[in-house]
């Protein structure tokens, strides 16, 4: 009887998380919290300098220049994570239809923008509060 | 003891070398003792490893479970394909202590008899696991959960296997464990359906696992006391649950709960099973889980609870 009481209380927990969400309200948008500007441009630099050079994903990036994509994905987080950005380039589906770019290859630029974002000092926490923001764009950029 | 030491060594030096696949690090789980990728005692819907849809990977796992006269070690492999199937191949022993055997032989005559030698009850699996729907992952902007089917095929190798005294004499031939506690087969197919999710970034700003798995079984302590009843041969629908936070990017700590149907009844009444575990994933190729294990009542045994140790390796 205490086992289905523990049970029953576990189900509840899980229950709750689902339907609340399991969120908390943070008090400023994550763009402040993390720095704004000058973090995510540093992130972003640093994630790009090591995709351009990757012998799996950099070729896709020929004659892109850095500073403009680093402008566009900055601009395009910036929005998402709550900053007074507003993305005004090609939508993702735009810019990666046509690419065929595997699942593999976004998981990898993933892990370098992940591994960027703890290099520069992000919490886990922050990491993955933006991951979470960046994680749909899979089905803007994958197999299309 | 030793044995699963040696093995757990090996493993770790397999796994310096490999390359496991591209999905993010602890998003396949760990094998569990049936062999499925997930919790420790529930699959999720997730495919074991790290493989995306262009990728195949192979896993070995073993786990020791030790429930004072109990004593559970499962060891297994398994290939993971494309993220979308899951094959695995599973041996469970299960020792029970000569202790144990002396008491059953003593109840079942009298004091007759008050000395048996330990016992071993062996079993095989062989899983399969098919995601269906969903990407519980990265579907981060939909509340919908990544849902997999599977199946587990368990042959029990022990059902009538004669248990003995130190003489060497056998009161009962040919009556295994199971068979000695009123189990109908020896083999048996579990079905299940998993709805596994990962909410980024929540609790805080950690990650929170859910899942939920529904079992259709006639599996009695996973069938490591066989199959079904006399009097009681249906299969019940099981339910499964898990919960974990990655607390870290190499650690996650959760808790997990199974449902079993009560069909042997007498010595061997069946309990929800419990448990707490920490998961250790150093990188994709290894994982370390230890657990706290409650089963509640196994035979003779009315208050089963251990720790589990499991080692994972990705190749």
């Amino acid at each position: 009887m205490i086992k289905t009481a523990r049970v029953r209380a576990l189900t509840i927990i899980i229950l709750a998380c689902v339907l609340g969400g399991c969120t908390s309200v943070p008090k400023q948008s994550l763009y402040k919290e993390i720095g704004g500007h000058k973090t995510l441009n540093t992130i972003y630099g640093v994630a790009i300098t090591r995709i351009y050079t990757d012998p799996v994903i950099g070729h896709y990036f020929k004659g892109v220049p850095k500073k403009h994509l680093r402008d566009q994905l900055v601009l395009q987080i910036c929005e998402l994570i709550g900053g007074p950005c507003e993305y005004n380039g090609k939508t993702m589906l735009e810019s990666h239809t046509g690419l065929n770019i595997k699942e593999r290859e976004f998981y990898i630029l993933v892990e370098y923008v992940q591994g960027a974002m703890r290099d520069v000092g992000l919490t886990y926490q922050q990491e993955n509060r933006i991951l979470k923001k960046l994680a749909p764009i899979k089905y803007q950029t994958v197999n299309l | 003891m030793i044995k699963v030491l040696l093995l757990s060594s090996l493993l770790i030096s397999f796994t310096a070398f490999a390359d496991s696949g591209s999905r993010l690090v602890a998003s396949g789980g760990v094998t569990g003792f049936e062999g499925a990728a997930g919790g420790g005692i529930t699959p999720w819907a997730f495919i074991g490893g790290y493989t995306s849809k262009e990728e195949v990977s192979y896993s070995a796992n073993i786990q020791y479970l030790s429930l004072n006269d109990y004593r559970l070690t499962t060891a297994g492999a398994g290939f993971s394909l494309f993220d979308r199937v899951e094959i695995s191949l599973q041996r469970q022993r299960l020792d029970i202590s000569s202790g144990l055997t002396s008491n059953v032989f003593a109840l079942l005559t009298e004091g007759a008899i008050s000395n048996a030698n330990s016992a071993t009850v062996e079993q095989d699996i062989v899983g399969a696991k098919v995601k269906v729907f969903g990407d519980g992952v990265f579907a981060q902007d939909s509340w919908l959960p990544q849902i997999a089917i599977g199946a587990q095929y368990k042959k029990n190798r022990d059902f009538d296997s004669s248990l003995s005294l130190p003489d060497g004499s056998v009161p009962l031939p040919e009556t295994g464990v199971p068979l000695l506690l009123g189990a109908k087969d020896d083999s048996g197919t579990d079905v299940y359906l998993s709805a596994t999710k990962l909410w980024l970034g929540t609790p805080s700003g950690y990650n929170l696992l859910t899942n939920l798995t529904a079992r259709y079984t006639k599996a009695n302590v996973f069938g490591l006391l066989g199959f079904g009843a006399e009097g009681n041969d249906s299969a019940k629908l099981e339910w499964e649950g898990s919960l974990a936070l990655l607390i870290s990017p190499t650690t996650a700590i959760g808790t997990e709960f199974r449902t079993q149907t009560n069909r042997l009844g007498g010595l061997a009444e069946e309990d929800t099973v419990v448990d707490a575990f920490i998961a250790y994933f150093p990188n994709k190729s290894l994982s370390i889980t230890a657990a706290y294990v409650d089963l509640g009542n196994l035979p003779l045994q009315e208050s089963s609870s251990g720790f589990y140790l499991t080692v994972n390796g990705h190749f």
